[in-house]
Order: C-alpha cells, then sequence, then structure tokens
C-alpha cells in the first residue's frame, strides 16, 4: 500500500525526542485534515489518508474530522474502497454517534451485495456497530442472509450479528424464530464449528432475553403461556441436537484442525456447555424433566473424559465446574467439580490454580465439607511463588477453618508465617489479624496450644503487628481463667525475654524491633509477676531480673516510645506492689521519679500520679493494683478509635456523675489503651468497689472538670484531637465539594500500606438538620465510616467532622452521597472525588 | 458479555492496536485507561503471577499474555471465564504468526490494517466465530490479494 503510510511511521518511529514525535504527528495531523477537505482528491489519495489517519488513531490522537470521510468511502463502489471505509468506520466511529444513520442504506444495500466479500464486511461492520436504529433497520437484511445464504462464512457472521441484535432489541423476538437455526442445524452443509459456534451465540442471546420479552408480552395482554410453550417446543428440539455435537466434540478428536493440543476445540466446547447452561437457568421445569438427567450425564462424561493435564482440557473442565455449581446440581456432581478443582490447584498452572481457587472461594456456602477435604491442596498453595494465589489460598484457609480443623490449619499458617519472608508483610498482617479474630469465633479446646500460638506470632510478627490485634492478645491473655494455662504463657514469655537479655549482654535492644513483645512482657511483668514468682521454678525469674528487665528498658527507651513507656510505668507501679526486695523496690521507684519530669506532658502527668500511689501504705495499694478484671469484649475492637471518638463527645454533652465518668473512662481504655487502664476496677461484685471509687476520686481531684480533663488527655493520646465541642477546620484540608448549601472538605490523615485515614469536614451554609452522609470506595477498598462529630445537625457555619477509614488497595475515591434537611425540606446531594493518593 | 476491548502494546506502552468491542463510559479518557492498563501490566512478575487481573474496573478484568516484546490484553467481563479467553489470545497470536510468518512487531506496526483483517475474521463483535486456524488462513490469504 502507499508508501506514503510507511514514510509516516519510519518517521514517528524515528524521531529522537518526544517533542520531535509530537511535532511529526502534528504536522501530519494538520496535513490529513485539510487534504481531506479537499473535494476533488482522488480516490486512492483519499485511501492514503484514511489509512494515516488510522494509524493516528492507534497513536491516541484525536479522529473525528475523518469519520464522515469514512462513510464516503463505504459509498463507493470498489471494494478496496469498502474494504477500508469498514475498517476506519469501526475504529473511528461508536455507536453513540448520530452519523451513523447516514450508514443505514448504504450498510442495507451491502448487506444484499452480490460480492460475498461485502457482505461480509458490512456484517463485521454490524456486529461491531449495533446502535439501536441499525438493529432495527438493518434485522431483516440480516435474517434473510440466515435464511438463504449457503455461505458458511456470512452465516456463522450473520450469526453472530443476530445474537447481537435480538441482546440488544427484545422487540425483535416478534419477528425472530428459532426455526432458522433448526434449518441451520439440520443443513450438513453449513454445520461447522464456526456456526455452531454462533448456534450457541443465539440461543444464549434468546433465551437470555426470554423473560424480559414475556414481560413485555404481559403488558400488551397476550396470552404469555402460549408463548412460552412454544419456546419449550422450540428448545426441546435443539437440545438434542447440541447434547450430541458436545458429546461427539468431547469423544473422538477426529479433525487435526480443531486439534488444540490434543483437546478437539475446547472454544466450542466450552461455548456449547454455556449455551446448555443458560438454557437450564431458565428452570423451566418441562425442560428440566426432560433433559436435566442427561445433560447432568454429560457434564460427568466429560468431568471424567477430558484430560486435565493440558491448559485446553481444562478451559473446559473449569467451565464444566462452573456449570454444575451455578446451576446447584445434585450432591455427586458438586463433589465432581470440587474434586476438579481440587485437581486443579495440585497442578503446576499458576492460572488455572487462581481461577480455581476463586471458585472455590465462591462454593464454600453451597458444600464446605467438600471444600474441606482438599484443605491440604489449598494449605500447599500457601507456598506457592504468587502472590494473588497465596492471598487467594489464605482466604480460602480461613473461610474453610472450624473446630475440626483449627489444630492443623493454624500451626501450618503459623509455619507459614516462619518461613515468609519480608516481602509478604500485608500477607503476614493478614494471617495475623484473622487468626486472632478466628480463636473469638472459633472455640478450641486446648487453651495452652492457643497460647503457645499467639507466643509464636508474637515472636514472627511482633514488629509489625496492629495495636488492635496486641490488644486483643492481651485480653485474651487477661481472660484466660485457668492459672496454669496463664503461667504456662507467662513463665514462658518471660523465659525467653530474659534469657535472651541475658545472652545479649544485658541489653534490652535485642527486641528492639518487636514492639508488640516487648509491650506483652511489660504487661505481663506488671500484672502477673506475683502469679510466676511464687510459681516458677527456673532461677532466672526472680525479683532482681525483672526489676532489671524494667530498669533497663526504661534506659534504652527513647521519647519515641511513649506506648512502651506508658506501659512501662504502670508495670513498675504493679511490680512494686507484689515484690518484697527492698532495692528493687526502690529501683522502681527511681523509675517513676525520673519520669516526673518528662518533657511528654502525658507520661509526666501519669508519673507524678502513680509516685502518689507508690508512696500510699501496702494496705491501701493492693486494691488498686489488682489484677485486671475480665474483659467483655466489645464487638469490633478495629473501629474503637471512632467509637471512643464519639463517647467523648456524649460524656460533654450530658452531664453525669463523676463515677460514671470513670466508669466510661476504664472501660473504653481497657480495651484501646491498656496502659490506662490498668488502675483497679469498681466493678459491682468487688468488695472494694466503693473504697476504689473514692481513692480514685481523690487521686484525680473529686470534681467534675478535673477527672474530664483526664480523661480527655488519655484519649487524645489515643486518637489526636478529637476536640470536644466544636470541631475545627484544619487549614490543609482541601475543598472537595461546595454548593448553596453545604461545603465539604476532606483532609487525608495517614497513607499506610493498605489503609488510609480520611476525615470529611461538614460545613454547612444554613441549618442543616439529620444530615446522612453515605460513601462507596472503590471495588478493592473497605470503608469504615465514624459518625458525624459533634452531631448531625449543623447550625449556620458551623463543621460537623466524620472520620473514614479505607483499606484495600488502590485509588482513593470517594462517591459521597448526602441526605439532610434545611429548614424542614428534604435535599440530597451526589458527587464523586478523587484523592492524589493511593494505597 | 463477549470481549470489550483488545489491546496490543509494547514493552514501553507504545499501542500497536486497539479494538473496543463495547465503549468506556463517557467521561473516561481512553488514553489514560490504555496507560493504567500499561501501568498495571508492566509492573508485573511475569513467571510467577497469573495472566489475569480480576476486577480491574467494576465491569472488566482483564486477561493478557507477553509475546517476546508486545502485550495482548483483552478485557472482558467479570463473570466471563479468563482460561478460555487467554485461549483465545494465545490463537490470535498463533494466526498472525502464522498470517505474516513468524510476525514481529514491525509487522504489525507498518501492517497494522492486515493485523485488524485478522482480528475480524476471528472475532466479531467482540465475539469468537472461527476457531480453525485453516480456515481462517485460507480465508486471510485469499482476502489478502483483493487488492
Amino acid at each position: 500500500m502507499g508508501s506514503s503510510l510507511k514514510s509516516f511511521i519510519k518517521d514517528v518511529r524515528g524521531a529522537k525526542t518526544l517533542s520531535e514525535e509530537r511535532s511529526i504527528i502534528q504536522k501530519q495531523s494538520a496535513k490529513v485534515r485539510t487534504k481531506l477537505r479537499d473535494d476533488h482528491l482522488s480516490l486512492e489519495k483519499r485511501r492514503k489518508n484514511i489509512q494515516k489517519l488510522m494509524y493516528l488513531f492507534i497513536l491516541g490522537e484525536k479522529t473525528h474530522f475523518g469519520q464522515v470521510e469514512c462513510i464516503n468511502l463505504i459509498a463507493s463502489d470498489e471494494f478496496v474502497n469498502k474494504r477500508l471505509g469498514y475498517l476506519a468506520a469501526v475504529l473511528l466511529l461508536d455507536e453513540s454517534q448520530d452519523l451513523l444513520t447516514l450508514l443505514t442504506n448504504l450498510m442495507s444495500n451491502d448487506l444484499n451485495h452480490s460480492n460475498k466479500y461485502i457482505v461480509s464486511l458490512a456484517l463485521t461492520t454490524l456486529g461491531f456497530l449495533s446502535s439501536p436504529e441499525l438493529v432495527r433497520d438493518l434485522y431483516p437484511d440480516v435474517n434473510n442472509i440466515l435464511k438463504t445464504s449457503k455461505n458458511v462464512f456470512l452465516v456463522k457472521k450473520a450469526l453472530q450479528c443476530t445474537a447481537k441484535m435480538i441482546s440488544k432489541d427484545i422487540t425483535l423476538f416478534d419477528v425472530f424464530s428459532l426455526d432458522t437455526i433448526k434449518d441451520i442445524l439440520n443443513n450438513n452443509s453449513l454445520v461447522c464449528h464456526g456456526t455452531l459456534l454462533g448456534v450457541g451465540k443465539v440461543i444464549q442471546a434468546y433465551v437470555k432475553g426470554f423473560p424480559a420479552y414475556l414481560e413485555m408480552l404481559k403488558s400488551d395482554n397476550t396470552n404469555i403461556e402460549a408463548m412460552e410453550q412454544i419456546l419449550v417446543a422450540d428448545i426441546s428440539e435443539i437440545i438434542p441436537e447440541i447434547i450430541l455435537q458436545l458429546k461427539n466434540l468431547n469423544m473422538k478428536n477426529t479433525k487435526p484442525e480443531y486439534d488444540v493440543k490434543g483437546v478437539c476445540d475446547p472454544f466450542l466446547q466450552a461455548e456449547l456447555i454455556q449455551t446448555l447452561k443458560v438454557i437450564f437457568q431458565l428452570e423451566n421445569t418441562a425442560i428440566n424433566d426432560q433433559f436435566l438427567n442427561k445433560f447432568e450425564d454429560l457434564l460427568t462424561f466429560i468431568a471424567t473424559n477430558t484430560d486435565p493435564s493440558k491448559s485446553s482440557g481444562q478451559s473446559i473442565l473449569y467451565e464444566t465446574a462452573k456449570t454444575i455449581f451455578s446451576l446447584n446440581l445434585e450432591q455427586s456432581l458438586r463433589v465432581l467439580g470440587i474434586n476438579i478443582l481440587a485437581n486443579f490447584l495440585n497442578g503446576k498452572n499458576n492460572n488455572i490454580k487462581y481461577v480455581a481457587l476463586n471458585t472455590l472461594l465462591q462454593v464454600i456456602p453451597q458444600d464446605p465439607s467438600a471444600v474441606q477435604r482438599h484443605r491440604k491442596y489449598i494449605l500447599k498453595c500457601l507456598f506457592d511463588p504468587d502472590v494473588s494465589i497465596k492471598s487467594r489460598a489464605l482466604e480460602l484457609t480461613f473461610a474453610i477453618l472450624d473446630e475440626s480443623n483449627i489444630v492443623e490449619s493454624i500451626t501450618e499458617l503459623v509455619n507459614f508465617l516462619e518461613y515468609s519472608s519480608e516481602d509478604n508483610t500485608d500477607l503476614n498482617i493478614y494471617i495475623v489479624e484473622h487468626l486472632v479474630n478466628a480463636f473469638d469465633t472459633i472455640k478450641v479446646s486446648d487453651e495452652k496450644w492457643k497460647l503457645d500460638i499467639f507466643l509464636k506470632i508474637l515472636e514472627l510478627t511482633g514488629s509489625y503487628m496492629t495495636q488492635e490485634r496486641i490488644n486483643d492478645i492481651l485480653i485474651t491473655l487477661n481472660n484466660v481463667t485457668n492459672f496454669d494455662n496463664k503461667n504456662h504463657f507467662v513463665v514462658k514469655l518471660l523465659n525467653i525475654s530474659l534469657k535472651k537479655y541475658e545472652e545479649a549482654n544485658k541489653s534490652v535492644d535485642l527486641f528492639s524491633d518487636n514492639f508488640a513483645w516487648k509491650l506483652v512482657t511489660v504487661w505481663c511483668i506488671g500484672e502477673y509477676a506475683d502469679l510466676v514468682l511464687s510459681k516458677s521454678k527456673s532461677s532466672i525469674i526472680s525479683e532482681t531480673n525483672l526489676t532489671k528487665y524494667l530498669v533497663d528498658l526504661d534506659t534504652y527507651c527513647t521519647a519515641a516510645d511513649t506506648k512502651i513507656l506508658d506501659y512501662l510505668l504502670t508495670a513498675t507501679l504493679k511490680l512494686s506492689s507484689k515484690i518484697t526486695n527492698g532495692k528493687a523496690i526502690e529501683d522502681l521507684r527511681q523509675i517513676i521519679l525520673t519520669h516526673t519530669k518528662d518533657a511528654n506532658l502525658l507520661i509526666q502527668m501519669k508519673s507524678v500520679q502513680y509516685e502518689l500511689i507508690f508512696s500510699q501504705p501496702v494496705a491501701i495499694k493492693k486494691p488498686i493494683l489488682e489484677i485486671m478484671p475480665k474483659f467483655e469484649k466489645k464487638q469490633k475492637p478495629i473501629f474503637e478509635s471512632i467509637h471512643r471518638a464519639s463517647s467523648v463527645i456524649k460524656k460533654t454533652e450530658k452531664p453525669r456523675s463523676n463515677n460514671d465518668l470513670l466508669l466510661d473512662l476504664l472501660g473504653d481504655d481497657t480495651i484501646g489503651d491498656n496502659s490506662n487502664a490498668r488502675k483497679p476496677t469498681n466493678s459491682d461484685n468487688s468488695p472494694q468497689g466503693n473504697a476504689d471509687k473514692d481513692l480514685l476520686a481523690d487521686i484525680f481531684g473529686s470534681s467534675n472538670n478535673r477527672s474530664e480533663s483526664v480523661s480527655q488527655t488519655h484519649i487524645e493520646s489515643v486518637s489526636k484531637d478529637h476536640n470536644t465541642n466544636s470541631v475545627q477546620l484544619p487549614s490543609d484540608a482541601a475543598e472537595i465539594y461546595d454548593d448553596d448549601n453545604i461545603t465539604i472538605y476532606g483532609q487525608v490523615n495517614s497513607i499506610e500500606t493498605r489503609l488510609a485515614q480520611i476525615e470529611l469536614y461538614f460545613k454547612s451554609k444554613g441549618n442543616i438538620t439529620e444530615l446522612l452522609s453515605l460513601c462507596a470506595v472503590t471495588k478493592t477498598q473497605k470503608l469504615v465510616m465514624g459518625t458525624l462529630i459533634p452531631s448531625s445537625d449543623i447550625n449556620t457555619g458551623n463543621i460537623s467532622k466524620q472520620s473514614l477509614k479505607i483499606t484495600g488497595s488502590g485509588k482513593l475515591k470517594l462517591r459521597v452521597k448526602l441526605e439532610f434537611k434545611i429548614d424542614g425540606v428534604d435535599h440530597s446531594e451526589l458527587f464523586d472525588h478523587k484523592f492524589d493518593h493511593s494505597i | 458479555m463477549g470481549i470489550q476491548f483488545i489491546l496490543c502494546f509494547n514493552k514501553q506502552g507504545v499501542v500497536r492496536l486497539v479494538r473496543w468491542y463495547e465503549q468506556l463510559e463517557k467521561n473516561e479518557d481512553t488514553q489514560a485507561y490504555i496507560s493504567s492498563i500499561y501501568k498495571l501490566l508492566s509492573s508485573r512478575d511475569h513467571k510467577n503471577q497469573s495472566n489475569f487481573i480480576e476486577s480491574f474496573t467494576e465491569k472488566t478484568k482483564l486477561v493478557y499474555k507477553r509475546y517476546a516484546g508486545l502485550y495482548f490484553v483483552m478485557g472482558i467481563d467479570t463473570k466471563d471465564e479468563e482460561a478460555i479467553h487467554l485461549s483465545n489470545i494465545h490463537l490470535f497470536v498463533e494466526v498472525l504468526d502464522a498470517f505474516f510468518g513468524n510476525v514481529c512487531e514491525l509487522d504489525i506496526v507498518f501492517n497494522f490494517y492486515k493485523a485488524y483483517m485478522t482480528m475480524d475474521e476471528m472475532f466479531i463483535g467482540g465475539e469468537l466465530q472461527e476457531i480453525s486456524k485453516e480456515v481462517l488462513l485460507e480465508r486471510l490469504s485469499y482476502l489478502d490479494g483483493l487488492e
């Protein structure tokens, strides 16, 4: 073809810089534009320019100015012009354009053209550009080809077009009849793989559109029962034919030209299975009674007869398995389907492993026990090099986790953690999150084993474990009622901690990066020192060693380790009441003393308070520093920070008694921040309850305000800046939406791997009441929304805020829907916002 | 249902073939869409990762394969079967290879209209219409002669 197209392409390829390339492209684009405007341009030159235009299109340039030109080419009588015209039309036009009406007559003529290649071009284009008008106007021409043409090429294309047309316009059901399909199936000279593919598509489109067609008829008061009977009769004639064809394909492989790695035409086999699936999805009793048994037999036959070692066979088997599950066929077949998928897991092909895991995840609700049986294969996939397979396998492992297999599965998961590399931190976090949750929901008979697992995951993943999970572990440990088990855990933990500390030449640094481990150790020293000191036979756990550990940890702590220090101070105080060694007690007192002048206000305040308690006589100290009571774990500790924030607001809104406030404070903190909570509780059963309350009131100062401020500081330390009464707009919050009633600002607080915290600020321009904001994120993400703070009623100029927590991956995009009332009138807004961040 | 688009680009992300069987959302920028696909695929580990990208958008998943320096990508409905479409891609490349005779990127660059012709004989309106390589090649060489 044209040398100038070639030289254009060469020029573009030869460009040395991006700007050079741009200038070549722009020059050429302008040239094509002027050339095409010239009415006297010869057709040959026109073709050349359209070719260039198509290349511009591939490069992503604007090509709209050439659209009419394609139609001009199609209007020409010559085949070469038509061919290029249609090709360009398919690329440059789309179904939404009005220009397509210009094509109607041209295409209608071409569909009836004596040159079959021209008919073929028109069909291809119609398959692509099936706008409602073209579909309506050209359907008779296509149907005519189906009825009269003896050319296989045209028939197969016309079939595909028909499928597309009837799926787009159900009114065509009035004129379309399956008789044409039956005729084609009965005409041996037309039946080939290509036409069968088309037949499959037409039947699928017909069957899928039929219910909607009946609905349409219903409104016209037509007798739909008669229509339904016609469908059943037609389909019943076709089903045996398809079953036969499918069986023949699967059984013998006599056609070398359709052979794909020893399997005969997997494409057609998959298509025919799908066609039958769609038919049976109608759930028409007449059809099912007559044929479902046969179909089940056939599926069994295919499942056992197809070679699972080749990818071509695998796609047929995969389709078979999916069909079994989507039709929810009987138990024996479902087991067969699950076996097929499990077999895939055992293979080497990553693609097929991936789809198998995916499908298994979907079928768990249908047949959990059958999936269970393949746990071994699933666990094996954990060690696959492909991350997406690993994560699917993990999901699946947790999905089938129950009492019967928890020990085995979790042992394997811990094993996985042990060998898991740093690159898999995401997966490791996922495991830890779910593992701890699994222990909450599934009963484990062997508590000792469970605690051992906790110890192991602390050791393996403690350096990046989230605070919520650490709290969960502490809560579980706290709630262990069997003292032997508790002792077992604590002794083990302390033994390791102290031993490592000895070995590492008295440097606590050894666990420096394992935050969770340190935290749990410190906590255990505070809580259970007396327990282990009285029971332990090992010499390493002694009063002096425990004290030393705390003292050294304190010296190694930097100012940044507030959390550890927080825990450490409480542990120090508690330990002091549990030991008798005078020197050790004095050392502990020194720890607290040094922090009374800490730069961190929170630590300082705490130290001062603790020092007060420290100097109290033992009789008073003891009940304050009792072991923590049993926690009632809140439903979703993950959302804790949000809930807590809202509860603070409630407190300030409603005046409450001092005791209630403290109760709340303690209740909240036990979950969120144990360090603050290790004061005695005023549980009603406890005999010291009243004394404690008074004591605490003394310590905190009895005025309401004082304790409030304490509670606020505590909470502030955890969830920053939850100001109580009025919300201030931070200076860096960006405006994301603005209209007559409301302005919304967004601020991304933190971005971590797979986690983003966002605050939305709603500034009202009128008196808004009952504001309800609903947000949606992309499919790959999950969203947790907090409540509106301070309230869902916002006066003019005031601001309410709402926290969003997004987990998952991808760009941060929000769709926000607002519903609210202004002066009692309902309003609603909907908008999208993209943040510049991704997670 | 069916294939939503077929894309072919090289390792640098330069598009060589593109066909949309289904239009993108009105406000979606096709170039940005393509480059997001390129970014996603080029960062993947080809030895150890599958050839599928689940939920690329809400209605599309990607099936792709790299042949030498060229990526062939299909966008398909999230409900459709990935494995069979991967075979479709492979068949398409095999046919191109046989038609051009040991096809390379340059063949496709300079004869993109022939590559499109191949595509149109194999797929129609986003559906596979012919599977036999022999039938396709015979047809293609005849059409090629109709200058």
